[in-house]
């Protein structure tokens, strides 16, 4: 009796539902017919919030605690990816019926395998548990990514797995790295990140340092970061636009946790201003890769996916800055998922409209698609910074952070490859928008259906940015804290 | 007690034998272009990899648990996947690795600077490691770059598939070499063959997929994404 109160004021103990909902559906959702799975999709997607809100109050707790954990900024993207996989899911069904996909199914329980996955690593306490996490996320995006079963699709396809598999595999060997300094330094606790920071100091640094490389490398790889970025723009173009808007707002932001974690020991460790300034380097040469290639694309959603790899680089490099820019890095996540979600949303239809993935296919959508017009041009401006959405105050608090630090040179690249990207998209946005057409003919009209949830995610980033909920304004303080950020500088 | 140590010398012999053949199998598959005579070296390879952790001094007290997971280990390496890649080697029209990207004896004689980059490592790293083995740590580099090496440069998707094989292998190698088995219990064992049964699982599937709309398994012919 005694134990069960204490249960009930703990909180219960089902913080692996989270996980496992998504997990059970899925697989039931990949053998229901098209309508029921839809059904399933969205019930699932209230439900995953809605226990995501849960932890998120501190009412669940995990059940395998040597495995699982509430963390701070695990439960800020656990809420990022939950919130936004609602509105793609929405989305999804009215293009998905559009888009006449013939393995819709496949799409239904792989999407949620996808979710259970992406909670899984956010969740994550165990070093190899988080491998495994993020190993599973690209088992279960591979099939969203092939769903067009085109010969382009399965390139795509193909680079992913490989270029991702030789990435976490990499990350593996960190991980090996990582338990040789824990034996090296006598350490002997479990090797979960929490029991690990209590005793970093003892980690002999060397390995701790290797490790933190090749985790930086693995996890880097699935991220997006330059020079491992090469898989990103394909798939991002191939896959259909929900699963695009997937991967770029919810599992990017799962590989930086990666990242994030390990940054975070190496901080305990004494060993900050090392992964730092690894972490500045990535970023940097990130925007700038992404700065030269989106000068010529020809492809918008290239174009959208490239903007991604900037953004990746952004978080990265405000992370590794430190102070105010860690905040403004958080910051940046959320809502470089929340717009990017949106844009790419909006892709989708501006694909189904004029049925071409090419820049010069399209023109006029401020006439032919007026709702995506919107939809699409807001979200463009978001994305470059404008205010009122929330990049603004995000990229001017990371540049505000470097400025703080001293770090001038890598402030100036930082805002030179700012302007570059913006040059390099406003052209193609331009010339999508407000060029003539030549061949105007609408192939599917524009709906409700597919433009609210796009208007949504925008709408959310700009009342983001004005009235900052204090819950979550508290979690990314606590979250940046244990890597030395702060909003005091 | 002399008996004994004679013992444990005559078993870290075997293991050097084994560490030797690791390499020998990895200079072969670099110089190798039919795609059936690599499926076979890489069951080789995956069969001697998997025996390594047996006659490795520090690995002496094996429980029960982690010689079972070795001979899971053996059986996947050494049977499961080269049968599976045999089979899809059959299928396959065009057997041979034609034009490679780095040509043949360029990859062989690459192939020996890895052993000799590996040499160098090792004995740079040799000062903090937990276990004197350095033919171990030597074996563990050259598989892990060959394997790396192998997916670059090579254009047939089999092939890519056994680079990430050999990989892996290099990754196992390293693990045993790093790890003392009293808090890492089966980290590595685990970690490596989840690892590869999804890597190749999904890969199979894909390389099915390039079979059949391409009729060959070439990735030169999957060249249509790019950036201009």
């Amino acid at each position: 009796m005694q134990s069960s109160l204490d249960n009930l004021k703990e909180g219960l103990k089902m913080l692996e539902l989270i996980m496992l909902i998504p997990l059970l559906t899925g697989i039931i959702a990949m053998f229901l017919p098209v309508r029921l799975g839809r059904g399933i999709l969205i019930v699932t997607a209230l439900l995953h919030l809605q226990l995501t809100v849960f932890a998120w109050l501190g009412k669940i707790t995990p059940a395998l605690p040597q495995y699982f954990t509430v963390t701070n900024e695990g439960m800020l993207i656990l809420l990022v990816t939950s919130f936004v996989f609602l509105f793609i899911s929405i989305y999804a069904i009215s293009y998905m019926s559009e888009a006449e996909i013939s393995s819709e199914p496949i799409y239904n329980g792989c999407t949620l395998l996808f979710l259970a996955t992406m909670s899984m690593v956010t969740m994550a306490d165990h070093l190899i548990v988080l491998w495994i996490a993020i190993e599973a996320t690209t088992l279960m995006s591979a099939p969203l990514i092939f769903l067009h079963r085109s010969k382009t699709a399965l390139e795509a396809t193909w680079k992913y797995v490989m270029i991702c598999s030789v990435g976490i595999a990499l990350a593996l060997l960190g991980c090996f790295f990582v338990v040789l300094a824990m034996d090296l330094g006598g350490v002997h606790v479990p090797i979960t990140f929490t029991s690990l920071g209590t005793v970093a100091q003892q980690l002999d640094p060397v390995w701790l340092k290797a490790g933190f490389i090749f985790l930086v490398i693995g996890y880097g790889t699935k991220m997006g970061l330059a020079p491992m970025h090469t898989w990103l723009p394909d798939a991002h173009s191939e896959a259909p636009s929900p699963a695009s808007a997937l991967l770029s707002g919810a599992l990017l932001n799962c590989a930086f946790l990666g990242v994030y974690r390990g940054h975070q020991l190496m901080y305990q460790a004494g060993l900050g201003a090392f992964s730092s300034n690894i972490l500045i380097g990535f970023g940097l040469f990130s925007m700038l890769i992404a700065a030269i290639f989106i000068f010529n694309q020809t492809g918008y959603k290239r174009m959208l996916a490239y903007s991604s790899i900037e953004n990746m680089g952004i978080i990265a490099f405000g992370v590794g800055i430190g102070g105010l820019a860690t905040y403004g890095a958080m910051l940046h996540l959320i809502h470089h998922s929340l717009i990017k979600s949106s844009l790419f949303l909006s892709s989708g239809n501006i694909l189904l409209g004029y049925g071409s993935k090419l820049v010069n296919k399209t023109g006029n959508m401020a006439k032919l698609f007026p709702k995506t017009f919107t939809a699409f041009f807001a979200g463009f401006a978001g994305i470059s910074g404008f205010p009122p959405f929330g990049i603004f105050i995000s990229e001017l608090l990371i540049i505000m952070g470097a400025f703080q630090q001293g770090r001038m040179i890598s402030v100036s690249i930082f805002i030179l490859a700012l302007v570059l990207i913006f040059a390099g998209a406003s052209r193609l946005v331009t010339k999508m928008c407000f060029s003539r057409c030549n061949d105007p003919e609408i192939l599917v009209e524009e709906n409700l259906a597919r433009t609210l949830p796009s208007y949504a995610l925008l709408l959310t980033s700009i009342v983001l940015c004005i009235w900052l909920p204090d819950s979550l304004y508290q979690t990314i303080l606590s979250a940046i804290a244990t890597i030395g950020g702060g909003v005091n500088g | 007690m002399i008996q004994l140590s004679n013992a444990l010398v005559s078993v870290s012999h075997v293991g050097d034998v084994l560490l030797t053949m690791t390499v020998l199998s990895v200079l072969l598959s670099l110089g190798s272009n039919r795609l059936g005579a690599l499926v076979k070296i890489m069951a080789f390879q995956g069969i001697v990899v998997s025996l390594i952790p047996f006659f490795l001094e520090h690995h002496g007290q094996m429980s029960t648990g982690s010689i079972i997971l070795l001979q899971i280990m053996l059986l996947i390496k050494g049977l499961l996947i080269p049968g599976f890649m045999y089979a899809a080697v059959k299928k396959i029209k065009i057997k041979l690795e034609v034009e490679p990207i780095i040509g043949y004896n360029a990859s062989l004689f690459a192939g020996l600077i890895f052993i000799l980059l590996a040499a160098f490592i090792t004995n740079r790293l040799q000062i903090s490691l937990p276990v004197k083995n350095e033919l171990l740590m030597i074996a563990a580099i050259t598989t892990l770059a060959a394997g790396l090496f192998l997916i670059m440069s090579r254009h047939k998707a089999l092939t890519q598939v056994i680079g990430y094989l050999m990989m892996e292998n290099g990754i196992y190698l390293i693990g045993t070499a790093l790890a003392k088995q009293t808090h890492t219990m089966y980290v590595v064992e685990f970690g490596v063959l989840l690892d590869l049964l999804v890597g190749i699982m999904i890969m199979g599937i894909i390389v099915h997929n390039i079979n059949s709309s391409y009729d060959d398994v070439d990735t030169a012919l999957l060249g249509q994404l790019k950036d201009n």
